[in-house]
Parts: C-alpha cells; sequence; structure tokens
C-alpha cells in the first residue's frame, strides 16, 4: 500500500529528502536494468525468488530512514509483529508486489526490494512510512506503492503492515 | 402602627402577645420591596410558553437542488479500512450536512451531473475483515443520504490509494465503468439507469478509466499510451484501440491523478510538463505539452505532488496546480502553495499561497467559484475564494485520513 506522507510538516518531504537522492538518476538507470536481469517481472514474485544470506545492515528497521524502505508505503511490520522480511502472526503474505530499488549504505550496492504487504487483518496502525524513490504511477503496477498489494494474497485486500525483502542484487557484481 | 405579634416561648408553649421593635419593622417592610421587585422581574418569564414536549426526533432532508459550493470529502480510514466515510460540508457556512459509510477501501463517489443519483462502488466482508467479498455499485438519495439500492459487482475493484480515476461514468452518466486488478486487469460495466451489470472485460497492460465520450473511455497503459474502449448502447464492448504514447513514462511519468478540461484530458508529469489530449475524436489526438514550471522555476525544484493535486474550472479556463519544491521521489508530497494558469495561453497567472499544507485541492463549479484544499495528515478543510485567492474558512475534524474532495 502506499501513503500517508506523515501527518507533520516534517514528514513525507523530509523522509524523501534524506535518502540518498543525489543518486537518484544513476539508480534509475540501475532500476531499469535490474528489471531486466530480475526473471518474471514485472512483477516479483517473492515466493520464486533466490533470497542472498542477509547482507551487512546498518540501521533501525522500525525508522522509516532504513535502506530497505526506500519506496515503501504503509506501516511497518518490524513495528506490528513481524519483522522487515516476515509477516506479524495470523497474518498472510502477499505473494505478488512491487518492487524499488534501494542502496544499502554499508557495502554501497544497489539491491532490489519487494515490498510484500501481508493481509488478512485490519492496518496494524504503527510505524507509518511513505518514500517514493523511484516509485511510479498505478498504470505501471509493478513499482507503484499505491496498490494494495494484498488484493492479490489467498485472504483478500484486508491490510495489515508492509515488509521490505531483499530479492537480490540490481546488477550483478563484476 | 405598631402591630402586635404573637411569639411561642420556648419552654411553655405558650401564646404571648408582643409588640415588634421598629427595626424589625423596618426590615419586614424592606424584604416586602424586595419580593416585589422580584415579581416584577419575573413577570417577563413568566408570561413565555414553556418548551413543549418535541417527540421523537426526525432526519434532516437535505435540499434537491445541490449548493454549488458544496463539498463531498472521501476518507479512506487507513487505520480502520472497513470503515470508509464519505462526509458533506457546506462551503458557504462551513456546516457539516452529513456523511455517508461507505465499506471497505473506500475511494471516492461518483456524481451524476444532475446530481439526482449518488454512486458509491463499495467492498464489504461478511465477517468485517474476512469472510466472503462482495463488491457493489451503492445507490444513494442524495437529500436523505440513504441507500436506495445496489449491483452486485465483480468483487476485484480496485484497492490503492485513492485518485478520481478509478471508476467514471460516461459522458451520458448512463454507464459507470470500475477499473479492476487482481492483479489482472479488466474492467467493470454497470448500467446505472436499469441498475444491472452489463459485464466485464480483460484490458491487459491498462488501468484506471477516463472518459471521452457517451459510449468511450481512455484507460492508461504502462507504456505511455492510452486505450479507447469503445461500447455500444447496451453497454457491451465493441472495440478496444492501444494508441501510440505520447510520454515516456520511465524518464518522466505523468500521474494518474489527469483532470479533464472539455474535451480535452490534461496530464501532467512528475516534474510538472503538462500533456493535453484531445478526445472529442473517435481517438484521442496528443497535443503540444508546456511545463508548468519556467527554467528558473525547474532551478528551485518546483514540482507538482498529492493525492488531488490538480484541479480545473471549467467555464473560466482556469488549471489549478498544487505544487513544492523537492527533487525526485517527491510526487506525492504535500504543498502548501497553488499555482493557477490559463489553460488557453498556457500561462500562470495567479499564485496562491495556503493556510497550511495540503495533499487534495478543488475547484467549484459555479461562476464565484471556491478552492478546496485538505491535508491527508490534517483533517481540516479549508476554503477559499477560488478567483481572489483570499482565505474564507477553516471546517475542522473533518475525518480522519481525507483523500478526495468532490463537488457537486
Amino acid at each position: 500500500m502506499k501513503w500517508l506522507d506523515e501527518f507533520s510538516e516534517n514528514s513525507a518531504r523530509s523522509m524523501a529528502r534524506q535518502s540518498s537522492r543525489r543518486s537518484f538518476v544513476a539508480r534509475l538507470g540501475t532500476l531499469m536494468l535490474g528489471a531486466a536481469v530480475v526473471p518474471l517481472l514485472p512483477v516479483a514474485r517473492a515466493s520464486q525468488s533466490k533470497r542472498p544470506s542477509a547482507p551487512e545492515e546498518s540501521g533501525d528497521p522500525r525508522n522509516c530512514d532504513y535502506w530497505r524502505y526506500c519506496a515503501i508505503d504503509g506501516f511497518l511490520c518490524d513495528c506490528c509483529g513481524g519483522s522487515y522480511n516476515s509477516c506479524p502472526p495470523g497474518t498472510t503474505i502477499s505473494p505478488i508486489t512491487w518492487i524499488g530499488t534501494c542502496t544499502n549504505p554499508v557495502d554501497g550496492k544497489d539491491y532490489i526490494i519487494s515490498y510484500n504487504d501481508c493481509c488478512g487483518k485490519s492496518s496494524c496502525g504503527r510505524c507509518l512510512c511513505n518514500r517514493n524513490e523511484g516509485e511510479k504511477p498505478v498504470y505501471m503496477p509493478s513499482l507503484s506503492n499505491d496498490i494494495n498489494w494484498c488484493a492479490t494474497s489467498s485472504v483478500d485486500i484486508p491490510y495489515n503492515c508492509s515488509t521490505a525483502v531483499v530479492l537480490g542484487l540490481a546488477v550483478a557484481d563484476t | 402602627m405598631l402591630k402586635p405579634v404573637y411569639v411561642y416561648t420556648k419552654w411553655y408553649f405558650k401564646r404571648t402577645r408582643v409588640l415588634p421593635s421598629p427595626v424589625f419593622m423596618k426590615a419586614k417592610l424592606m424584604l416586602r420591596k424586595l419580593i416585589f421587585l422580584l415579581w416584577v422581574l419575573s413577570l417577563p418569564v413568566a408570561s413565555q410558553a414553556e418548551i413543549k414536549p418535541e417527540g421523537v426526533p426526525e432526519s434532516v432532508v437535505l435540499s434537491a437542488e445541490p449548493n454549488p459550493h458544496w463539498v463531498w470529502v472521501s476518507d479512506i480510514v487507513f487505520h480502520h479500512m472497513a470503515d470508509g466515510k464519505a462526509y458533506l460540508v457546506d462551503g458557504d457556512s462551513g456546516r457539516f450536512l452529513g456523511m455517508l459509510s461507505t465499506g471497505m477501501g473506500f475511494v471516492a463517489l461518483e456524481l451524476p451531473s444532475d446530481y439526482s443519483q449518488i454512486y458509491s462502488p463499495e467492498t464489504y466482508f461478511s465477517r468485517g475483515t474476512r469472510g466472503e467479498r462482495t463488491d457493489v455499485i451503492t445507490f444513494y438519495d442524495p437529500r436523505n443520504l440513504k441507500p436506495t439500492g445496489e449491483v452486485v459487482i465483480p468483487s476485484k475493484r480496485f484497492s490503492a490509494m485513492p485518485t478520481h480515476n478509478y471508476f467514471a461514468l460516461t459522458d451520458d452518466d448512463r454507464f459507470l465503468i470500475v477499473y479492476n486488478f487482481t492483479p489482472a486487469q479488466s474492467v467493470s460495466i454497470i448500467d446505472v439507469k436499469e441498475r444491472r451489470l452489463v459485464g466485464e472485460t480483460t484490458t491487459a497492460g491498462c488501468a484506471l478509466v477516463l472518459p471521452s465520450g457517451i459510449r468511450s473511455f481512455l484507460m492508461m497503459c504502462g507504456d505511455g499510451s492510452l486505450m479507447t474502449v469503445t461500447l455500444n448502447d447496451a453497454g457491451e464492448v465493441t472495440n478496444k484501440q492501444r494508441n501510440d504514447p505520447f510520454f515516456d513514462p520511465q524518464t518522466d511519468p505523468v500521474t494518474e491523478k489527469a483532470v479533464r478540461w472539455g474535451d480535452t484530458w490534461i496530464f501532467v508529469s512528475f516534474k510538472g510538463d503538462v500533456y493535453p489530449v484531445d478526445v472529442s475524436g473517435d481517438q484521442p489526438k496528443p497535443g503540444k505539452s508546456w511545463s508548468l514550471f519556467s527554467a528558473a522555476e525547474r532551478g528551485e525544484s518546483w514540482r507538482p505532488g498529492g493525492i488531488q493535486h490538480l484541479a480545473v474550472h471549467e467555464a473560466s479556463g482556469k488549471l489549478y496546480s498544487l505544487v513544492h519544491q523537492g527533487g525526485n521521489g517527491t510526487h506525492k508530497d504535500p504543498g502548501q502553495d497553488v499555482w493557477v494558469y490559463d489553460l488557453k495561453t498556457q500561462q500562470q497567472i495567479q499564485k496562491i499561497k495556503l493556510d497550511r499544507l495540503a495533499t487534495s485541492i478543488q475547484v467549484s463549479k459555479d461562476d464565484a467559484p471556491l478552492m478546496f484544499s485538505i491535508f491527508i495528515g490534517d483533517p481540516t478543510l479549508d476554503v477559499y475564494d477560488a478567483f481572489s485567492g483570499k482565505h474564507l474558512r477553516s471546517v475542522h475534524e473533518i475525518g480522519f485520513t481525507p483523500t478526495l474532495l468532490q463537488t457537486p
């Protein structure tokens, strides 16, 4: 799901500004390239992806500034009983979702992030976060965080929270 | 003359006649005067009729003719999405007139041009947030705001952050077209006159509904093109035609929040380029693009942004654009500035500074239009004179996460 730019003046603007926009143009290129090298797009299928071992990371996954959240929109599952890559108890993951490309500040590499929604209960209501780096309108669904991706889950559209799962490097190391 | 009074002694219970003192008599006289004064003062009150019993309260009935300064505020209620709402506010008085309960993942109402009905695409689950899903078009009476009927539609209605183009009526208000996403893409077609589902058609690669005639509508496709869908008089699809891309969605996509000015749809890109598309013919005809911003303004990082960042005043041909200063990735950021453009000359003609941040703006359709603004994070509806830009009033406590504004 997308959204709710914060309930204060600082929110949406500051969040988006804080996250390495200087390299946006470069990363937009890698995003486009990444979209070409990741199979099965335009929609990313988390269940079929080969998830690499967790890279070294820094930051707080309960904070909107966390590097994986560069294109997230919704309540952070890490604040809701799940984690950045797992759903809270009793919720069901959306197998199909939107992707973003975010730079891990520790290794400086760009990763494709799958923002799977967790579904089947009402909104968690905690840690609302909306960042839109590389995000696109809903007529480009695989890159749009406005869409309630719970529509693709077995429990339908009741939306609880959003995860940020690493699918892989945006561009393979050379 | 002193009058004797009778007192009773404490122990003997014997009545004794005594004469009162002058001081006592003076106090007694003053007390009488005071009582008389109070009686005189009480006369007007006593002469009024008492409040009569009022009986069982009746519900207010609204005017059949809507005031053009009314505004419907949609609320997805993001923290409790099973309980969507729509609020009706009078922009002239700031009075809250009534509301509708509109189910889960509420987007907006659909208002026909004669305002004889209110249509609302809604979703319900049999157990609140689980169980069987039922999608309906609910018909409401605009006078008493009660449901008068419904049409069950495929349970595929697009669930997303609201914008106005997820469903629409054809230009003659006969057919309601609803975009579906599961993620398979399709539209449902409803005959609102006969209150029946006509059918569903697939629209692979294309999303949203932009009316382009009495029997046609456009959809936006992922490659930057439009698709024209044509209906017959029964509402059945007779043709689907993909057109050439008219913008590059990879470098600078237009937002899905396009607005219509007569036979022209106005699309605006993340960076502020305006793409007019003429829909007066059988197929859409893109016009020459222009920019909301001068080179200097681009240098100052001015951008359009918000949930409903565009509004048109049809008669005067003015485009209202909610803008802010920000870089890439700020296309949904709120703004505190509304810049106004003459659509004929494509020139900026006015800058309006809002009293507070906004994510949505709307302009009423009349000749003395109001401009409304609201921020999803601060549910205060602000009302402005749309021509002078003067702030007229603020209406507080309008919902929880207000998204879209609609004027009859």
